[in-house]
């Protein structure tokens, strides 16, 4: 019978700790839960704001405050397609992209005028490319480069010094730059055939 | 007051987690590329080594001994919950950096280890401590490999750009050789610096 003691004491004192911790956990994650949410929702806005060249000073209220003011979500043949509105005219569109990257699949937002002929602006949200190299996508010359390109209905953006070159290349990072380029490129093929289809 | 010193020069020097006992090289060979990234890790771990090894060693007399690993690993992963949850809420921007390796804190040795090693026969009080100053070793040597990485990498230190516009970043230091390059100079210095004691174990895998 000892063995048997050897058993349950220990199922139970496990058991009692885990219910222990557990509960603390919950509570923590429930009562935290609406904080990263609004996290995650201004790291959305930011980006969007981003690739519509609205510049704001980047606190949250302020950031809160314009994407409120001049943009609208809206679900269009489940897409969500961010709209910029002035004065009730629609200046533009926003897309999240997702594509593979060299190291990872790298996602973020573009940005287009409501004709969709030219590219408002390009956001990295998430990748991980290589701290220092690839990693420089996030660096404000190389984004501010994909601002009021002429859309291409095959090859928007070409790197250069090709013939036609538009976007500078990272140096030491050319597959990273090549890959960024292949997935804006076929990201807006697929977005020219979405926008025909659903009438934006 | 003896067994502070003593704890406090174990954790720094005599029996560092990092360059005497090699623990925790996994996350001092990954976050090491920015200076306040290897910050926010090696306080996340701080605080996680020394909560546990207190919760270990306040639950000690009352644990079964031959569960005590689950018991140990269930308390570790708690407080490294928390510790994510916490970066996520207000430390967004750093939580996306350190990406994967805060919820990899669970399996660093460095807590294991000391709930093992010290938690386990020790009084809560000095285990706590115990806890902070180990996390605290773990600490320094991350942020004088990061300090050298990211300024060479970088030519900055804690963002700040030092290096003048002439400084041309030396990449390979932010790649992961960069890493084991600087934590195998890491150990050879030290090894130089503070001779092992003979009569002492040293280090313990």
């Amino acid at each position: 019978m000892a063995s048997k003691k050897k058993i349950i004491a220990p199922v139970m004192f496990m058991l009692l700790i885990t219910v222990l911790y557990t509960s603390v956990l919950a509570f923590i994650n429930e009562s935290t839960k609406g904080i990263i949410s609004e996290q995650e929702q201004l790291r959305i806005k930011r980006s969007v704001l981003y690739v519509f060249n609205m510049k704001s000073d980047g606190t949250s209220d302020e950031v809160n405050q314009l994407f409120d003011e001049s943009v609208t979500a809206e679900e269009v043949d489940g897409t969500l397609v961010y709209k910029r509105l002035e004065n009730g005219v629609a200046t533009g569109y926003a897309l999240a992209y997702t594509g593979k990257g060299l190291w990872g699949s790298i996602s973020g937002y573009i940005g287009f005028s409501p004709d969709f002929t030219e590219v408002l602006g390009v956001d990295f949200v998430a990748h991980s490319e290589t701290p220092g190299l690839g990693g420089r996508i996030d660096e404000p010359w190389f984004k501010e480069q994909f601002r009021g390109i002429t859309v291409d209905s095959v090859k928007t953006l070409v790197i250069k010094p090709s013939d036609g070159g538009n976007i500078d290349g990272i140096t030491g990072a050319t597959l990273t730059s090549v890959a960024v380029v292949n997935i804006v490129n076929q990201f807006i093929i697929d977005t020219l055939a979405f926008a025909k289809e659903a009438n934006l | 007051m003896n067994e502070i010193i003593r704890v406090f020069k174990a954790g720094i020097y005599k029996d560092n987690p990092v360059f005497r006992q090699i623990l925790g090289i996994c996350s001092s060979l990954a976050v090491t590329n920015f200076l306040a990234n290897s910050f926010v890790m090696g306080v996340g771990l701080m605080f996680v080594t020394a909560f546990s090894s207190l919760t270990v060693s306040v639950i000690r007399q009352f644990t079964p001994k031959h569960i005590r690993m689950m018991v140990q690993t269930l308390i570790i992963s708690a407080y490294v919950i928390i510790l994510d949850i916490f970066l996520k809420a207000y430390f967004p921007a750093m939580s996306k950096n350190l990406g994967p390796y805060v919820g990899l804190i669970i399996t660093n040795c460095i807590i294991m280890g000391r709930a093992e090693a010290f938690a386990q026969n020790n009084k809560p009080f000095i285990s706590f401590f115990d806890g902070l100053i180990m996390g605290l070793g773990y600490t320094l040597v991350l942020m004088s490999v990061a300090f050298v990485r990211e300024l060479l990498g970088f030519g900055s230190l804690f963002g700040i750009q030092v290096l003048g516009e002439n400084w041309v970043n030396w990449t390979l230091m932010i790649m992961p050789p960069g890493a084991f390059f600087m934590i195998g100079i890491v150990i050879w210095v030290t090894s130089k610096w503070f001779p092992k004691e003979e009569e002492k174990g040293g280090a313990k895998a």
